[in-house]
């Protein structure tokens, strides 16, 4: 078999907390030796290992996958797979040209037209100034900055300059390719071009690693994906598995347990507490993994200081970006919630569930309708993983998986 | 040494780029554009005019006082404008360095360059001042080339080891306006050579920059070689200077994204 293309072996970094992160001065740093002559051996400050023993291979034309929470070590490995910085300890071998998706127009000059920047761009990513000039109408064509490009690029919109600078990185030819949240740049036409790039550098062989939050864009084009986690490698492997066992991994926390004790998260300051937000199959067995179509029940405790006879409680289903996909509440059913003094267990039934494969987390709120004053709020109270063989992945994009039927009309 | 020319020549293309961006970014929006690079040479040769020649009588070696500080005047800016930029290059391009990897000696390069663009303007005002002042051009202003050779070995390494430590101590920024200006009084600028004490010129000609300047207005307006065992001297500093520095760039850039 070839030699990997990319190999890491026991790779760790650190940072020095009080040195690295400001501009020393002189006098601090006199300051720092005379205390380490003081103390000697002491430990004098407190080292930060953004990355250990980091430890994978690539081969040639693999699509590797990188996940990990803020702070997981991703930008960390980034910079030194693209020789920004070096590890500490362990060691990092990139065999052919490399390049980076990241932080794309970092080196454009705002002074500089587009013209000006797309040669001084393309330079500092690699290139000679002749390929340069070869692709010089294709990499403004594909940026649309066609009309502008003799324009300083200062009174380029931020959307035009973050084109351009990813244009002039994706026409590099590199053989090695790291990219960093590839959809965060342009509007929606633009982010399918890039996608579109991105299959077809996949299908030219080069061996990419992929960054991304939004997951699903990892398992359609990774096979391969690697967990990060607190600077260390918490999982490696086939990209579905991996991906699924970072999102479990990630919905779960902050989720009521279902061991804990309803009594001990009533607040009883409150008016009305929520409690414990339970889900449950159609057979009333919690559960949180479901297939398309299945029925779950989401049961919310509560607990009332008096009689509020006119609260309204909302059960919101957010994606993993938090972002809202629905929320039911209980008032426009004309369901009276007759919150009374003891504990009372409102139950939600959802038949079917519609949602496409993925996770999903499940806040609770309760309020008086009339003031809009929140009662409480549990913010990813529980959590609902769909998957299955009838769940249906995320490819056309969207959380819903709407009943219907196609037919030929015409 | 050589593996770095090579490694060098290897990136001329984004040294290239640099040093466009330098030069264009530094002329753009202004009013008098390049004519900015004589503005700077001109007005201190007047007000050395009036100060050194006017007022305390310093000696020209006969020559006009004007001509005479102009000669040293350029290849000193020259010099400390590469300097200057230099030494704030990794700073000034720290988003880059902390987002992408290249060679980070190549911003020195371009720096250097692009102050040299800014020479080769102020050498049209130098022609001129040699028609105005009737002075005779010799064959001797093809010491010229290897002058410059030296001085700009010279900038790479000063500003090899200034640009490194400024990454880590930003003191070096505040300091390095005073310590350029201390430096040129202790070269050949703005009075010729001779009027240094006897006792004092073994440790005046340490200063490699010394020969230099002295050496350009031997070869420009005096018809003179270099003082070739001072030159000898400088050229052994700035090489030794040069290796060293090097070696210290080549390991400290391995952080620069980090501690920047």
């Amino acid at each position: 078999m070839a030699q990997p293309v990319i190999e890491l072996n026991n790779v760790s970094k650190r940072y020095r907390l009080r040195r690295g992160w400001h501009v020393k001065s002189i006098r601090d740093e006199v300051e720092r030796l005379a205390k380490r002559l003081i103390m000697r051996g002491a430990p004098t400050r407190d080292d930060f290992w953004a990355l250990k023993d980091v430890t994978f291979a690539l081969e040639k034309g693999e699509v590797l996958g990188l996940v990990g929470r803020n702070g997981a070590g991703k930008s960390t490995l980034l910079k030194i797979l693209s020789h920004v910085t070096v590890p500490t300890t362990g060691s990092f071998v990139a065999r052919g040209r490399l390049g980076a998706l990241i932080e794309i127009g970092a080196g454009f000059h705002p002074e500089l037209t587009g013209r000006e920047n797309v040669f001084l761009n393309g330079s500092i990513m690699g290139m000679s100034r002749r390929e340069v000039q070869e692709k010089f109408d294709r990499i403004v064509a594909f940026a649309e900055i066609e009309r502008f490009i003799d324009t300083p690029i200062k009174h380029y919109s931020s959307g035009q300059q973050m084109r351009l600078g990813f244009s002039v990185a994706a026409h590099v030819d590199p053989e090695i390719l790291l990219i960093d949240e590839i959809l965060a740049v342009g509007d929606a036409s633009f982010q399918a071009k890039c996608l579109n790039k991105l299959a077809e550098l996949k299908e030219d062989d080069k061996t990419i690693i992929l960054v991304s939050h939004n997951l699903s864009n990892i398992t359609d084009y990774a096979k391969r994906v690697v967990w990060l986690d607190g600077g260390s490698v918490r999982m490696i492997g086939e990209s579905n598995e991996v991906v699924d066992a970072y999102l479990e991994h990630v919905t779960s926390d902050g989720v009521t347990g279902e061991a804990k004790s309803t009594e001990s998260t009533f607040d009883p300051d409150r008016d009305l507490a929520i409690g414990e937000v339970v889900v449950r199959n159609r057979d009333e067995v919690v559960q949180d993994r479901f297939d398309r179509g299945e029925t779950v029940l989401i049961d919310v405790s509560y607990a009332a200081r008096r009689a509020m006879p006119g609260a309204v409680f909302v059960v919101s289903i957010q994606d993993l970006h938090g972002y809202p996909l629905g929320g039911i509440a209980t008032d426009p059913d004309s369901m009276k919630v007759n919150a009374a003094v003891e504990q009372g267990v409102l139950r939600l039934k959802l038949d079917p569930i519609l949602f496409t494969k993925g996770a999903y987390t499940l806040s609770v709120h309760a309020m008086d309708p009339v003031t809009k004053r929140y009662y409480d709020i549990r913010r990813r109270a529980a959590r609902i993983l769909v998957d299955g063989h009838r769940a249906t992945s995320r490819e056309a994009s969207g959380h819903i998986h709407y009943p219907h039927q196609w037919e030929h009309i015409r | 040494m050589l593996e770095a020319i090579r490694n060098t020549w290897r990136h001329r293309d984004l040294i290239v780029s640099f040093t466009l961006r330098d030069i264009k970014a530094r002329y753009k929006q202004t009013g008098l554009g390049v004519t900015w690079a004589i503005v700077q040479p001109l007005s201190m040769m007047v007000v050395f005019t009036l100060v050194f020649s006017v007022f305390a009588k310093v000696p020209s070696d006969g020559l006009p006082y004007p001509i005479f500080a102009y000669s040293g005047l350029i290849f000193w800016t020259f010099f400390a404008n590469s300097l200057t930029g230099g030494t704030l290059a990794m700073v000034a391009n720290s988003p880059l360095i902390r987002k992408i990897y290249f060679p980070r000696e190549t911003l020195l390069v371009s720096v250097l360059l692009a102050s040299t663009f800014d020479l080769g303007i102020a050498l049209l005002l130098f022609a001129a001042m040699f028609l105005y002042y009737k002075v005779a051009l010799t064959i001797t202003v093809l010491w010229m080339f290897p002058l410059l050779a030296l001085q700009m070995l010279l900038t790479l390494g000063v500003t090899g080891l200034s640009s490194a430590a400024h990454v880590n101590y930003r003191d070096i920024g505040h300091a390095l306006p005073l310590l350029t200006q201390l430096w040129m009084f202790a070269t050949p600028v703005a009075y010729p050579i001779r009027v240094i004490p006897e006792w004092l010129k073994p440790l005046y000609m340490l200063n490699p920059m010394a020969p230099i300047i002295d050496g350009y207005r031997r070869a420009f307006l005096l018809g003179q070689a270099p003082d070739l065992p001072a030159l000898a001297v400088s050229a052994a500093i700035t090489v030794a200077l040069s290796a060293l520095a090097l070696a210290v760039f080549k390991r400290a850039e391995l952080t620069f994204a980090d501690v920047i």
